[in-house]
């Protein structure tokens, strides 16, 4: 019988490559990194069920679900706002099925749905990240607009993402976090990667920790 | 206004020279001639003559200094001739030193780079550059086509429509290529431009247009005050007209401050300053358009840089110091070369250190021509006089000894090589000759209110200053300084510190916006002067309409100013009328007796200078022409060396050639054989899914069908059609039950995303009663359909042996999760697009490469082949399953043979329009099978159906036929078609008419099932 | 353009996409006793068909899919472009209707 095999693929396994970018000289500009091996998944609170949604939120990670766009980082998840009464959550590591224990934490107050497979997670920073972010987003990234812990469920390039800002780099440069659909990733990574080059780009791959 | 001396002409007999030795610095070694700049002042300006710059103009090497703009090099350089005019031919010469310019206009560069039409006052000089004249053949001073002046009599105003009128299909082959032979501009390279542009967004509080005195005082109050500030300057330098006057502000020459408010601004991070960068148009919610010329003044790009981007700039507030142009005055001869605005003359003595002639003549109508008179003077030139219509000299300007003339000037006398002399006439008639080389001219200044303009504010009439002013400004802007019609340098730094501060306190700014910065007061008295009789008198230089074509078109009755400028294409050239306008709307006036307020202005639009289609494409060319799409299995496909086919944004496998096939069919037919033979399977992701969940998901879903999805077991799947609330076919889909309260929908690959907002607009805003979740999964989930008669055997070896997959333990229809081999769970789905005993396997998007390497390793004994869209295509086709074509929105579900299915004990969407009495007319086209007679044929879709023996035409048309393809099990081609009364037809032979083919052969109307119709191989 | 999302903030206007006339109510097939409505045809015509075009201040629909998915009631004057209000539709978010098939 012959050997079966599940490794999971990243849709940028083609596009990305480990190393620089665009402009060869000087320090790379921009740092943009996939975060690979993590669970995300829909929570979409059922009609009336938004308070016993954020209780039994806070109750599993400590935090509130954001009320408005923002990620709040609660203990062992992020939760990031998606729309009205719905989020993410976003946690380290790889499962199978990550939404049975987010069953048994919601029971039958909230919707929800894997999304594990169908997005990809990028993350921009460096001292022109908001430069290179500011060809492809229309969103104001302005630290008094957008400060740590804002969110936005936006589009670029015509297509869905969610971005936001986590907290600062060890460096002190901002990071921008963008959830972006599977089937695009490959496209879109081009697509910033362009918007990048003239920065110098230092491209890597690392788990969601 | 006290002045500061910038500088002395070196004489008038000897050629003007510069003092500095260009041979002392290092970077002049190279090997240019350094001797040209005759016309060089030898000090003053804001020139670097350290850094001299080779360049060429029509292949004749010249230098100029890092400062200068191409216009400027050549002033300096002495050159008058630059251009030939687009009508007439005549020579033209550099008129202004801005972006209004519409006479110098060249080629710039070569090769793919070749950029023609762009204008010589706002090219920055560069080393290498090379230039070329536009619009003359064989050269510029020799033009042959130069004879068209002779016939100018001719070629009036609205002769185009007048001479070329009949016969009019001579137009497109013969009189409009001639034309556009004869007349013209610049040639495009014809090549892909090798650059990159790209586009970008900016956010500010205040965005303050212009960086002249207004400009800087708005910026510099707002950035004091706290507030987020973009300063966008269309030139390379902040500054303005401060670059090109003398002056005094705060008790320092103009350059001085304009050094200190630089360095004040560089010292506030709240401001960016965006230099280069010309705001082109404004648009709703305080958008604004501006392009920026990142490296336009390199010969090429650095790498990874764009030559332009376009911004996008979001302002609460924009404060506009746009400034003002100044007017030609219209006078016989007025388009000599030599015929400089006077504000020009200015800025290429005090900004370029270029004196434009040896013997300046000025001809104005007030005050402020009398500045470039001083200027001269001041700058070591000669006066020749100044020819004021006023008859006056103005306070201020007495004590400059400058011969006045009094009248106006009626010749001016030159060729090719410039201006000789001019003659002027007082207003008794007398005529005098004066020697001038340089005619300086002002008619006044025009506020640029072009911005204010572009959401229908009509701009106002004010007597004082003979120019319009803004009118309503678009909400949130405000026209400052001498953009709003207020030209002294106090009141433009007194207007623009204000509108500032104000604009900074609106959006929360709370600190202190400084002192208002003091300058002169000067006074500005105008007498307009609309026009001087006696010959060829241009209105608009670029376009070659002259006072005379002006009045033709209100003798011909074009006497709005809208039906004005289309007659006479006044203000149509690339300046857009940036000079012309005011001065055509004036001569209109004059000739129908109105005033100008009433006469009033055409209508502006964007873009205020012209914006490369390329700058606006940014990103999106080429490959990245679009957002592609990539399925789970895309890049195993690709190694097996898939044929992608795009489907939307999509790229799917479309066939999977092997060795030794001839071409797709070959292909094509091979993969079908292998289904309907074996197995196959084929990466079907792209159908969107979607999680409707909740308690009343089931309710939800019957209200969104035609049928019922509520009586749905868990663990079914059921095939379902969606109307338009008008009745017709939407899309369609299968719908599987995983839980009470989980169905998992499906749509076309097509309608995923439209069906995604119409399943939202039923949920938030039909029926908000109902409490069910919607999300979209199409990406979370890679689905593969096995396929063929052997896919239950390859299931067994990817399945866990656990799992029962027999008919009874899974049936036709039936939805449940598996586990397969090797620790994966997959939803399994058995249900069949191709009419073969076939499943859907799904697992996450990230095992999808990995579900297509062991459906090869599952399948490898029974030897599955992967097939593509094509394939699938046939397959549904041999089937009869309607796809796109035949979900037309066009059709019913009657139409599709699907009918039956419309529930009668519930409403769903579209089902009261479907009852329409055309909607259920006897003779509908309807879904039906097509074999031709001949069965070597190939059948062709879109061809017609028609009757046999009828001629072919609107009346007989009966249909026409949806879907073809060549059906590897019958051994022929096949089609669906859509065909009028078609079920009750089966049998009939009709005709296949296809007028583009030219071909017409007879066909026989069939069932769409075409293989199989008892479907026992799909259940088997 | 740009639309104030109740949820979003302001957004530029390609995340957005336009329905049309906010004001025609979708009618009832049945009637509350399960009878069938005699005129329906009548009143889904009017529903899928008349629209008014007014030059001034009007209700439009608006579907925020570049963005969070809401549909959205925006009041827009169809001359200046003018938003005056926006509001989000009654069944955005998870929150229950003040009557069952209220419209905003």
């Amino acid at each position: 019988m012959a050997e079966y095999s599940w490794e999971a693929r990243s849709p940028l396994r083609k596009a990305f490559a480990p190393g620089r970018i665009g402009l060869a000289s000087g320090d790379a500009g921009i740092a943009m990194a996939e975060i690979s091996d993590f669970s995300l998944v829909q929570v979409m609170a059922r009609r009336g069920q938004v308070a016993n949604v954020a209780k039994a939120a806070k109750k599993a990670w400590g935090a509130l679900p954001p009320e408005r766009p923002a990620a709040v980082v609660g203990k062992g998840a992020t939760l990031i706002w998606t729309g009205p009464d719905q989020f993410f959550v976003l946690s380290a590591g790889s499962v199978p099925d990550p939404v049975p224990p987010l069953a048994a934490i919601f029971g039958g107050t909230a919707s929800l749905s894997d999304q594990s497979g169908g997005r990809c997670l990028i993350q921009l920073s460096g001292t022109r990240a908001r430069d290179a972010l500011a060809k492809v987003s229309s969103i104001d990234l302005h630290d008094a607009v957008f400060p740590i812990g804002a969110a936005a469920a936006t589009s670029i390039d015509h297509t869905g993402v969610n971005l936001w800002r986590g907290p600062d780099a060890a460096n002190g440069s901002s990071v921008y976090s963008l959830l972006v659909f599977t089937s695009f990733a490959d496209s879109l990574w081009h697509t910033l990667a362009d918007a990048a080059a003239e920065y110098g780009v230092e491209a890597t791959r690392t788990p969601l920790s | 206004m006290s002045g500061t001396r910038t500088g002395r002409i070196s004489g008038d007999a000897a050629p003007l020279a510069f003092n500095e030795n260009p041979a002392a610095d290092s970077r002049q070694s190279r090997s240019v001639p350094a001797g040209t700049q005759s016309h060089r002042l030898s000090s003053g300006g804001q020139i670097d003559r350290k850094h001299p710059l080779g360049f060429t103009f029509d292949g004749k090497k010249m230098v100029g200094f890092a400062g200068d703009t191409l216009a400027s090099a050549l002033v300096a350089n002495g050159v008058k001739l630059v251009g030939r005019s687009f009508k007439y031919h005549r020579p033209r010469g550099i008129l202004t030193a801005g972006a209004e310019e519409p006479n110098a206009l060249v080629e710039l560069r070569g090769g793919a780079r070749r950029e023609p039409n762009t204008r010589a006052t706002t090219a920055e000089l560069y080393d290498g550059l090379a230039a070329q004249s536009q619009n003359r053949w064989p050269s510029l001073r020799h033009d042959v086509m130069a004879v068209n002046s002779l016939f100018s009599p001719i070629f009036v105003a609205g002769f185009y429509y007048k001479t070329f009128m009949w016969p009019a299909k001579l137009w497109e082959k013969l009189y409009e290529p001639a034309i556009r032979r004869a007349a013209g501009l610049g040639k495009a390279s014809g090549e892909a431009d090798p650059d990159h542009y790209e586009k970008a967004w900016a956010h500010c509080d205040v965005l303050v247009v212009g960086s002249g005195p207004a400009g800087l005082a708005a910026a510099l109050a707002a950035g004091r005050a706290g507030a987020r500030v973009i300063l966008a300057e269309e030139d390379s330098r902040l500054g303005g007209r401060l670059l090109s006057e003398t002056g005094e502000i705060d008790g320092k020459p103009v350059a001085e401050w304009l050094a200190d408010a630089q360095r004040e601004i560089a010292g506030l991070t709240n401001i960016r300053i965006m230099t280069r960068t010309a705001v082109f148009g404004v648009y709703d919610g305080g958008t604004y358009g501006a392009l920026e010329r990142v490296n336009d003044h390199v010969a090429v790009p650095p790498a990874h840089q764009p030559r332009q981007r376009l911004w996008r700039i979001v302002a609460k507030h924009a404060v506009v110091a746009a400034g003002a142009i100044e007017r030609p005055l219209v006078f016989p001869g007025n388009d000599r070369p030599g015929v400089m605005m006077a504000s020009a003359v200015r800025s290429y003595i005090n900004r370029f250190a270029a004196m434009p002639g040896r013997q300046v003549a000025l001809f104005t109508n007030n005050d402020d021509g009398w500045r470039t008179a001083e200027a001269v003077q001041r700058a070591g030139g000669a006066v020749a006089g100044v020819i004021d219509s006023r008859g006056v000299v103005p306070e201020g300007y007495r004590g400059l000894n400058l011969r006045l003339l009094s009248g106006v000037v009626s010749e001016v006398n030159g060729g090719v090589d410039g201006v000789r002399g001019i003659v002027v006439r007082d207003a008794g008639g007398r005529t005098q000759q004066i020697e001038a080389d340089c005619l300086a001219m002002s008619g006044g200044w025009n506020p640029n209110v072009a911005l204010s303009s572009f959401q229908r504010g009509r701009p106002a009439w004010r007597d004082d200053i003979a120019a319009f002013v803004p009118g309503q400004c678009p909400p949130g802007m405000v026209m400052v300084g001498a953009a709003g019609g207020d030209f002294s340098l106090a009141a433009c730094l007194r207007e623009g510190h204000a509108a500032g501060a104000v604009a900074a306190k609106d959006c929360g700014a709370k600190g202190m916006a400084g002192e208002v910065p003091r300058g002169d007061d000067e006074g500005f008295a105008i007498k307009p002067l609309w026009h001087v009789e006696g010959g060829k008198a241009f209105v608009d230089f670029q376009h070659d309409v002259t006072a005379s074509d002006v009045k033709l078109a209100q003798r011909e009755g074009f006497e709005s100013v809208e039906h004005l400028k289309r007659y006479t294409t006044l203000g149509m050239a690339t300046d857009q009328g940036k000079l012309s306008n005011v001065n055509g709307l004036a001569l209109m006036a004059e000739a129908t007796g109105r005033d100008i307020a009433d006469t009033g202005t055409t209508i502006y639009r964007p873009p205020y200078a012209p914006v490369a289609i390329g700058a606006l494409a940014g990103h999106h060319r080429d490959e990245n022409f679009h957002a592609w799409r990539l399925t789970p299995s895309h890049h195993w496909a690709a190694a097996r060396g898939a044929v992608f086919v795009d489907t939307g944004l999509w790229k799917r496998a479309q066939w999977y050639p092997v060795a030794g096939e001839k071409d797709w069919l070959e292909s094509v037919t091979r993969e079908v054989l292998a289904v309907r033979n074996g197995v196959g399977f084929c990466d079907v992701s792209t159908l969107g899914k979607v999680d409707v969940r909740g308690p009343d998901a089931g309710t939800f879903l019957d209200r969104l069908y035609i049928n019922t999805f509520s009586s749905l077991a868990v663990g079914k799947a059921r095939y379902g059609l969606m109307l338009r609330e008008d009745g017709l076919v939407y899309d369609d889909g299968t719908t599987s039950r995983l839980a009470e309260d989980h169905y998992f929908l499906t749509t076309t690959t097509a309608k995923a995303g439209p069906a995604m907002q119409h399943l939202e607009f039923c949920r938030q805003v039909l029926w908000p009663e109902l409490d069910v979740q919607l999300t979209s999964v199409t990406d979370q989930w890679a689905q593969f359909s096995i396929a063929g008669p052997n896919t239950r055997d390859l299931l067994k070896n990817l399945c866990d042996p656990s799992e029962d997959l027999s008919n009874e333990g899974f049936p036709f229809m039936g939805v449940r999760e598996v586990a397969l081999r090797g620790g994966m769970r997959a939803r399994l789905y058995r249900i069949s697009f191709s009419g073969e005993m076939a499943f859907e396997i799904g697992v996450p998007a990230r095992y999808g490469e990995a579900m297509a390497e062991n459906l090869m390793r599952a399948g490898a004994e029974f030897d599955v082949t992967p097939y593509g869209t094509e394939a699938l295509g046939v397959m549904r086709i041999e089937k009869g399953h309607v796809a796109g074509p035949e979900l037309s929105g066009t059709t019913t579900a009657d139409d599709l043979g699907l009918g039956k299915m419309m529930s009668k004990k519930k409403d769903y969407i579209g089902r009261a329009m479907a009852g329409r009495e055309a909607l259920i007319a006897p003779d509908r086209q309807v879904v039906v099978g097509i074999k031709p007679v001949n069965k070597a044929n190939r059948l062709r879709s879109g061809a017609h159906i028609i009757p046999k023996g009828a001629a072919p035409g609107p009346d007989t048309d009966q249909g026409y036929l949806t879907s073809v393809c060549y059906s590897p099990m019958l051994g022929h081609w096949i089609a669906l078609a859509l065909v009028e009364r078609g079920r009750e037809r089966h049998g009939e032979i009709v005709r296949a008419y296809d007028p583009l083919r030219g071909e017409d052969m007879e066909v026989e109307i069939t069932s769409p099932v075409f293989y199989d119709p008892e479907g026992g191989r799909q259940r088997g | 353009m740009r639309i104030a999302c109740p949820f979003c903030g302001e957004r530029e206007l390609g995340e957005f996409t336009y329905l049309g006339d906010a004001a025609p109510k979708r009618p009832l097939a049945f009637a509350a006793d399960g009878a069938e409505q005699p005129d329906a045809q009548d009143l889904f015509f009017d529903y899928v068909y008349l629209r008014d075009n007014i030059a001034g201040d009007m209700n439009e629909r608006w579907y925020h899919g570049g963005g969070c998915r809401s549909w959205l009631t925006v009041t827009r004057n169809t001359t200046t472009h003018e938003i005056k209000a926006v509001r989000a539709a009654p069944g955005a978010g998870a929150q229950k209707p003040a009557k069952a098939g209220a419209i905003s």
